[in-house]
């Protein structure tokens, strides 16, 4: 006996949702294409197209800057969870060695660790080291986390003994087996951190908020959020206005990166959401 | 499980004749060093932080318990806690029951369009926050917002969303539920799609209407997915930092201070001490919370 076929409610239904969940965005989009001044005299029609909102966002804060901080922050970041994760879950998932366990339990521990709780420390260990302000501070902790690990861990711990024996018996290194027959195996996976960690650190924020404090540092999401407290101090007429449009101008500009990377690789996006779920 | 105990004996016998013994401390060295030099030192200097006054200069002076007393003691943490639990309050129990329904409703297999469904669901996950944020300050604003704007077009009045005590809450909880609540879905949707169909079968031939098949099928199977978000969710509604110091500040009169905002407030302040100490009785409240979360939501018999 087969599932009952939806019927017009459901499709009415899920369709009201998904405008619900676009509208924003789409809002968001097309106003920043309008005069500034429509958008508060007219916010439900689409006019324009014009520029003058991201003229007017690039001229008065450093966004490029920011862009390339984060991409320089992405680069290198990304690149530590990318190597160091896996090579870790390996280690964890096909090799025995005293203190495995244990050793491993830490990691698990970590991963219930609220990121809250080190804020403060951790500003206070860059200021001793002279690190507020660079980007080591905004790069280095959180480079290599616990919960890329355990999913990697999971990822490799499904490939067969027998293909690792094959590979140390053509005489490669234990570092050879993993990047010439591990890597191979589970590029999907690869796939899906690179999406879910490329989305935690572009958007992530709380930390740089923290930990620079100078606009030769700050990623996007930091310029952006200097943008929004230029709008609770200014009420007024027409800059009213122009605030508003670079605001909108700001955010697009920010979140069609990830929009965009989303929608071509969605089944990356969602086999890497669902990675954290596996053992709730 | 036998065949996994098995190979991973026959790891060790090839292994010790091919000498990796160091290889695999080697693989997990990167993360205890990020671990050590930006987790552990940082967390046992907090700890003693939290037992001094201490203003970010000049010298540190032993308090013992006093930053916690001065906390345990200050009705701004506790009003704190009590907004983000008037937060959790409008947040999880909505998106449970929501995700859950629209998870219901992807899962039929006839259903068409549903990678499309699925792409819209989960879009505003993928955007910053900070970015949306900014979007909800214009949308709900008071006087020039698009929501007041279409109230008004069908003439009602204006609303404070965001500078009034009693829906500056709701607005942001809004905010939190429209970005995640397609996580929700998703990790209902895996949760549902893992239930066997001859388990349906099986309760339409014992003739169980559907809304009975509902409840007393679908959500016992997939209560580790219930219990796996609202613990994620618990965590994070009590973190909750950027939605409010972006949109409110905090405001109005402190009616969106979260426990996570407040937190921030103590370093703006350069109140050290009292941060660190913050941080660590949330750090207890959270461990607490999900423990509750997970205890209350475990099956009572395993199914496995």
């Amino acid at each position: 006996m087969k599932q009952a076929r939806p019927g017009p409610v459901q499709y009415v239904v899920l369709a009201l949702l998904a405008v619900a969940f676009l509208y924003p965005i789409w809002w968001a989009l097309s106003s920043s294409l309008k005069p500034a001044a429509e958008i508060i005299t007219s916010p439900l029609s689409v006019g324009g197209p014009t520029l003058d909102n991201y003229r007017a966002m690039f001229a008065d804060v450093p966004i490029g800057t920011g862009f390339v901080n984060t991409a320089l922050v992405l680069a290198v970041k990304g690149a530590m969870t990318m190597v160091f994760c896996p090579l870790a879950g390996y280690a964890f998932a096909k090799y025995t060695f005293p203190g495995k366990n244990a050793l491993f339990g830490v990691v698990m521990l970590t991963l219930m660790l609220p990121t809250l709780v080190l804020i403060i420390p951790l500003l206070l260990e860059m200021s001793a080291l002279g690190w507020v302000n660079t980007y080591q501070a905004l790069i280095l902790p959180g480079s290599v986390d616990a919960f890329s690990i355990f999913w990697m861990r999971q990822v490799i711990a499904a490939i067969p003994d027998e293909l690792l024996d094959a590979g140390r018996v053509d005489g490669a290194s234990e570092f050879g087996v993993f990047a010439r027959v591990v890597i191979p195996v589970i590029r999907p996976g690869l796939a899906a951190l690179a999406v879910l960690t490329t989305m935690n650190i572009y958007n992530d924020f709380v930390w740089p908020v923290v930990a620079v404090n100078d606009t030769a540092h700050q990623t996007v999401q930091v310029v952006l959020s200097t943008l929004a407290q230029n709008v609770t101090g200014n009420r007024v007429g027409a800059d009213f206005a122009t605030v508003w449009g670079e605001l909108l101008a700001a955010g697009s500009i920010a979140m069609l990166p990830l929009l965009v990377i989303f929608i071509l690789l969605q089944r990356h996006f969602i086999s890497g959401i669902l990675a954290g779920s596996v053992k709730g | 499980m036998t065949s996994l105990t098995a190979t991973t004996a026959g790891r060790a016998a090839t292994g010790s004749r091919r000498l990796p013994r160091l290889s695999p401390y080697l693989f997990i060295a990167p993360f205890f060093a990020v671990f050590a030099a930006f987790g552990v030192y940082p967390l046992v200097y907090a700890l003693r932080l939290s037992f001094t006054r201490w203003r970010g200069a000049g010298e540190a002076t032993w308090v013992g318990v006093g930053n916690y007393v001065y906390l345990l003691t200050n009705p701004d943490f506790w009003a704190s806690l009590g907004n983000s639990a008037v937060m959790w309050l409008l947040i999880v129990p909505v998106q449970v029951i929501a995700g859950l329904g629209a998870a219901v409703l992807l899962a039929n297999a006839r259903l068409r369009l549903r990678g499309l469904f699925r792409v819209a669901f989960i879009a505003p996950f993928v955007t910053p926050l900070v970015a949306m944020a900014q979007v909800w300050i214009v949308v709900f604003d008071e006087d020039y917002g698009l929501v007041n704007h279409v109230l008004g077009l069908v003439g009602l009045p204006a609303v404070s969303w965001l500078t009034s005590t009693a829906w500056a809450k709701p607005t942001l909880a809004l905010l939190f539920l429209w970005k995640t609540t397609g996580f929700a879905i998703i990790i209902l949707l895996a949760g549902l799609q893992a239930v066997p169909g001859a388990v349906y079968e099986a309760a339409s031939i014992d003739g169980a209407s559907r809304w009975r098949q509902f409840w007393s099928l679908t959500v016992p199977l997939v209560r580790r997915s219930i219990a796996f978000l609202v613990v994620v969710q618990t965590l994070a509604v009590f973190q909750m930092f950027a939605e409010p110091y972006v949109v409110t500040e905090g405001g109005p009169y402190g009616s969106t201070t979260t426990a996570g905002l407040y937190l921030y407030d103590h370093i703006s302040a350069s109140d050290l001490g009292t941060g660190a100490a913050n941080s660590f009785l949330l750090v207890l409240l959270v461990f607490g919370l999900s423990l509750g979360a997970v205890r209350l939501l475990r099956p009572k018999e395993e199914v496995s």
